[in-house]
């Protein structure tokens, strides 16, 4: 079962997305190859969901960000070899024969580039080759978690035609002979071969990337647990889009599955869940996480309501796209999936007195599934008076501190509930009953 | 003197239709020429301000509506007269033929300047003689064609010869050029009056008497949407005893219709145009502004109700300039939580009742904050009521004295099953 999340929590967390300003995509977004582009976008859409795979795959970014080497490769030669091995290639030495002849022939008489495209595709193969060689020579990665990977593409290279080619220099004629052996061999029996090689030259390219970004950002890597053990801890987390942001500790199991957050508008609610539903999705994907240290157990998915907008088109009043959204995450927790669930200011389009109930009937009905871990937050503090005597519900608040009459943020959680607000605030710092009246 | 307004209200009352529906500038716009079309645009623009300036043209309205008038002149007459004076006058240092333009080109505009002069003719002397707010225009195109120069266009035969046409393009494109452009533009009016009175009789609308500016009364009887197929019709009564109301209401019962039901007929009938009600007297505002829906495509969090309190101090700069204003919101503060936003309704329709020559509606689905509106005496309170039916809620859309007590919230949570899932649902992950 994979780990799931629809298109409205990704677009809360602002996970996806190359051309998304702020997107944790386009954050980690370093890759130098297509390839790796491609490679990156399927681990964004495909987090992972057994935890021995996780860490394997976090001890590789590790590894790396340890190792701190550079790209051994020319993005230019890489993408033209992958041009050269995609033009397909006669089917017998003989087709190749003919087809290589009738190329050059062209290219003597006519404007014909295939015969170059040819020749600097195999120049580019026979460098990249020349410098993987060197690469794999370094002695940091015959131990540590990617040796077994170097194993293999080690082998690979070591086919007597690949080590035969690597040799040749490049800058001395080239034998058509030469040519047409290579181009017949490496499209069609060493064609798996190559593919290999690529996609662990891909492969390298995203580790590089991501633990650079990772060592820039003073990034760690989450541990992570079976799903029985069902536990939620960080030290120190933070959004991994702020720069300047303050981290804050979170501590969920079953034993304490829900967090009751309060605090006044722009206190940092939003932001401190969005980074927690980051944090975990990156996690599950074995990347680094902006936080000191963080432990999860894996989930099933990750569902969250911070940004409902309202559906005029559906005749969907805010109120209702709210409870829709409620009714989706209710559909999925009894189902008696493991997820991380977080309902930012809920029932906000309604009445007081229905919002007091809604927030609590529903927080309430969903503290009763263990083996999820909530995180609610709202502005009626009642509700939380009454919740206090839950013992696996920890209340918490982002505090506001009142420099004369200008708000100050800490964005330091304490514990405790809060009656903070500043919307009154907001209304007199711009003056408006004053004009009015 | 034009009223005071915005693009947000403007849009808000969909006064000009969208790629993919209709506006209410649609429903009036029965005009023929495009020079008509352009005048009744302006018109939706810029509503008028001025109480005479609205009952003359809301008199001119009726009576053309009463007459149950036609559109006196065939389209491509006005059309071909249009294209026609707008070519180049090609007479000074060119001789005769040599225009870019056929002869048959001037022999058609000739003749039709000649029919619409004809017609025009014809149209001033019928039944609009009898109109009294019409008659300074009325007098102004009479003057025109009256000139002695266009007297042989009135008498002529109806077959011209090649050295008449002649003879009456450089009368018509030359000489009287200015003449003919100023017949045009009395003729776009028409088209105008026209066409917003057959909306107003092809819909049974009413004209609203306008009153004194500053009076603060809006009375309306069978008000509804001009858009809505089958309208419920509502009653509303403002004055300075009660300028201000507060709505009530649950969800989807039908409180932003009914603010812009108010709220167009109020636009309408600032620029002298019948509207969608049984009865309307109101007086004359300086500025109309309303906030149905204020775009919230900021993204973030708190920037709605910001965008909310720039919006209610962009209201209070104008109310502070002791301008008369008509003012509706819908759902005030609903970008916050509950707490905040009835702290701020209470506080700002408080300071609003103050205003004792401006008129407000506010309609909120916090019906806590009725309560601490009660002690001021103008604050009048309406409901839009929701019957249940069971669990099935089904509304009236009839406005209703008071604060509504309905409290649906809990009802469509449990209507949605939300927490019978909960309580039956596998509080323990089965082990596999």
């Amino acid at each position: 079962m994979s780990f799931s999340i629809d298109t409205q929590t990704l677009e809360e967390l602002n996970l996806l997305g190359k051309f998304r300003q702020g997107s944790i995509y386009s954050l980690f977004n370093r890759v130098r190859t297509r390839g790796g582009e491609q490679l990156l976008d399927s681990m964004f859409r495909t987090p992972l969901d057994n935890a021995s795979v996780i860490n394997e795959r976090s001890g590789i970014f590790r590894f790396f960000q340890e190792a701190a080497m550079v790209f051994p490769f020319d993005v230019q030669e890489i993408l033209l070899m992958r041009e050269y091995l995609d033009t397909s290639a006669g089917s017998s030495v003989l087709t190749s024969w003919t087809g290589t002849i009738i190329k050059r022939g062209l290219a003597a008489l006519t404007r014909d580039e295939r015969y170059k495209q040819a020749v600097q595709g195999l120049h580019a193969t026979i460098v990249t080759l020349k410098k993987c060689h060197v690469f794999l020579e370094t002695p940091q990665l015959s131990t540590g978690p990617y040796a077994h990977r170097i194993q293999t593409i080690r082998k690979i290279l070591s086919d007597p035609r690949l080590e035969k080619l690597r040799n040749i220099d490049i800058y001395q004629t080239l034998p058509i002979k030469t040519l047409v052996f290579y181009e017949h061999v490496l499209k069609t029996k060493l064609h798996e071969e190559m593919e290999g090689f690529l996609s662990f030259i891909y492969e390298l390219d995203v580790y590089m990337a991501v633990s650079d970004v990772a060592r820039s950002g003073g990034f760690i890597y989450a541990r992570a647990w079976p799903p029985e053990k069902n536990i939620l801890s960080a030290r120190e987390l933070y959004h991994p889009g702020i720069k300047t942001a303050v981290g804050n500790q979170l501590s969920l199991d079953g034993n304490s599955n829900v967090q009751f957050l309060t605090g006044a508008n722009m206190a940092g609610k939003s932001t401190w869940m969005k980074s927690v539903g980051i944090a975990l999705y990156l996690a599950h994907m074995g990347f680094p996480i902006a936080a000191a240290g963080m432990d999860f157990s894996v989930r099933d998915g990750l569902y969250t309501s911070i940004n409902v907008a309202d559906n005029m088109s559906l005749g969907y009043s805010h109120f209702y796209a709210e409870v829709i959204r409620v009714k989706q995450a209710a559909e999925a927790v009894s189902q008696g999936k493991r997820l991380l669930i977080m309902f930012d200011e809920l029932f906000k389009g309604t009445n007081v007195k229905d919002a007091y109930d809604g927030t609590l009937a529903v927080t309430e009905a969903f503290s009763a599934y263990r083996d999820c871990l909530f995180i609610v937050s709202t502005h009626i503090i009642e509700v939380g008076e009454v919740l206090k005597s839950h013992s696996n519900i920890q209340c918490v608040y982002m505090p506001t501190i009142m420099d004369g009459a200008h708000p100050l943020y800490t964005y330091t959680l304490q514990k405790g509930i809060t009656a903070d607000r500043q919307g009154m605030m907001i209304i007199q710092n711009e003056g408006i009953l004053e004009l009015i009246n | 003197m034009a009223l005071h307004t915005d693009e947000q209200t403007i849009t808000d009352l969909g006064i000009f239709g969208r790629r993919d529906s209709a506006g209410i500038y649609d429903l009036y716009n029965h005009t023929h020429t495009q020079g008509g079309e352009a005048i009744l645009k302006e018109m939706f623009l810029h509503p008028l301000s001025d109480k005479e300036t609205i009952n003359r043209r809301s008199s001119i309205l009726k009576h053309f509506a009463r007459l149950h008038l036609k559109f006196p002149f065939d389209a491509a007459t006005i059309d071909m007269t249009e294209k026609y004076i707008k070519l180049p006058d090609e007479r000074t240092g060119h001789s005769r033929g040599q225009g870019t333009y056929s002869e048959k080109e001037i022999h058609n505009g000739v003749t039709s300047v000649i029919t619409m002069i004809r017609q025009l003719s014809a149209f001033i002397a019928g039944d609009v003689n009898g109109i009294s707010a019409y008659a300074d225009e009325r007098e102004a195109i009479s003057i025109l064609i009256t000139d002695p120069a266009f007297e042989p266009a009135l008498r002529g035969e109806s077959k011209l010869s090649y050295t008449a046409v002649a003879a009456y393009d450089t009368l018509f494109r030359v000489r009287e050029r200015h003449k003919i452009g100023q017949l045009l533009r009395h003729i776009y009016y028409l088209d105008v009056y026209l066409s917003v009175a057959k909306t107003a009789v092809d819909r049974q609308f009413v004209f609203p008497i306008a009153l004194e500016k500053g009076l603060s009364v809006l009375q309306l009887e069978d008000v509804y949407h001009p858009e809505l197929k089958t309208p419920i019709k509502n009653n509303l009564s403002m004055g300075p005893d009660q300028n201000v109301i507060f709505l009530t209401g649950a969800n989807m019962a039908g409180k932003s219709t009914f603010l812009r039901a108010v709220s167009t007929a109020m636009y309408i009938a600032h620029m002298g145009f019948p509207v969608a009600a049984g009865a309307m007297r109101f007086s004359v505002m300086d500025g109309i502004y309303t906030t149905i829906n204020l775009p919230d495509n900021l993204g973030i969090g708190a920037s709605h109700f910001y965008a909310e309190v720039l919006r209610v101090k962009k209201v209070a700069r104008e109310l502070s300039q002791g301008q008369s204003l008509f003012i509706i919101f819908d759902e005030l503060f609903r970008g916050t939580n509950v707490k905040d936003a009835q702290e701020a309704t209470v506080a700002i329709t408080h300071a609003f009742a103050g205003k004792k020559n401006s008129m407000f509606i506010i309609s909120s689905h916090i019906v806590e904050a009725g309560e601490a509106l009660k002690q001021k005496s103008n604050i009048g309170f309406s409901y839009l009521p929701t019957h249940m039916n069971g669990h099935q809620p089904s509304y009236t859309y009839t406005l209703q004295q008071g604060i509504t007590d309905d409290r649906h919230g809990m009802i469509i949570i449990r209507n949605e099953g939300i927490l019978d899932t909960l309580k039956n649902g596998l509080k323990q992950t089965q082990q596999p």
